[in-house]
């Protein structure tokens, strides 16, 4: 099973004020909070660990059926000794491997249960997908949409 | 506040999440935040945050978790509100 997110950086720029009191709190653990405050640039660590908790909400919701809000029983871990940012999702006793690509304008994150399988995800991202292509017929593994980006896995 | 007046505030605040004019027009207890509203993941948040100041409650994480839709979190609403005034 595979999850992704895409984030349109310029449309999470005016969506969220993250910045907002009690925001970080509602989404963050505690240990997320002081990753985002520390963090060279801390827009980008909230969308960030944001599109982590998201892709593998995706997958843990169609493992189990759980359809709830709940971003703070997802707590995330992230590598920095690379130019590939992996990190991991825990929630309850399922794990999720991420790796997530970040673009000047967007931001993206695949994640899986499998750690090997990440080298594996085959990616096609998409912009202003107004004139879209059928691409459910090509059976996504998982399909995530934010502003003009369309990010597909497979 | 009964659940209609509930109902009446909760529109207010989701309206500015929301482009789906449609939807919105036709919201009642069974519309879905997501599926229905196309709200953005990040804006329950601040769905949430709007609640705790336009009711003068608090929402703990257990509560956030079940606020997809309408009818629950009108349910929750009215549950904060209750023991507020007990």
């Amino acid at each position: 099973m595979l999850g992704n997110d895409i984030v349109d950086l310029d449309l999470a720029k005016i969506q969220s004020n993250w910045r907002r009191k009690n925001y970080l709190n509602k989404i963050f653990t505690a240990e997320e909070q002081l990753m985002i405050v520390s963090a060279s640039n801390p827009d980008e660590m909230v969308w960030l660990l944001w599109s982590m908790k998201e892709s593998a909400y995706k997958i843990y919701n169609r493992k189990t059926g759980i359809r709830n809000f709940a971003p703070k029983s997802l707590s995330c871990t992230l590598s920095s000794n690379a130019d590939r940012i992996k990190g991991t999702v825990s929630i309850n006793n399922d794990i999720y491997f991420t790796q997530s690509e970040m673009r000047p304008s967007y931001l993206h994150t695949i994640a899986t249960p499998i750690y090997h399988q990440l080298a594996e995800i085959r990616i096609n991202i998409y912009q202003s997908p107004e004139n879209l292509f059928d691409y459910k017929s090509t059976k996504p593994g998982c399909v995530s949409h934010h502003g003009r980006y369309l990010a597909l896995v497979y | 506040m009964n659940k209609e007046e509930i109902i009446d505030t909760l529109k207010t605040i989701i309206e500015l999440y929301s482009e789906e004019a449609t939807a919105l027009a036709h919201i009642d207890e069974n519309t879905d935040f997501i599926h229905d509203l196309k709200i953005n993941s990040a804006n329950l948040v601040d769905i949430v945050l709007d609640i705790e100041e336009k009711f003068n409650i608090e929402i703990d994480n257990d509560s956030m978790a079940k606020m997809l839709t309408v009818k629950a979190t009108t349910e929750i609403i009215a549950q904060k509100l209750d023991a507020h005034a007990g």
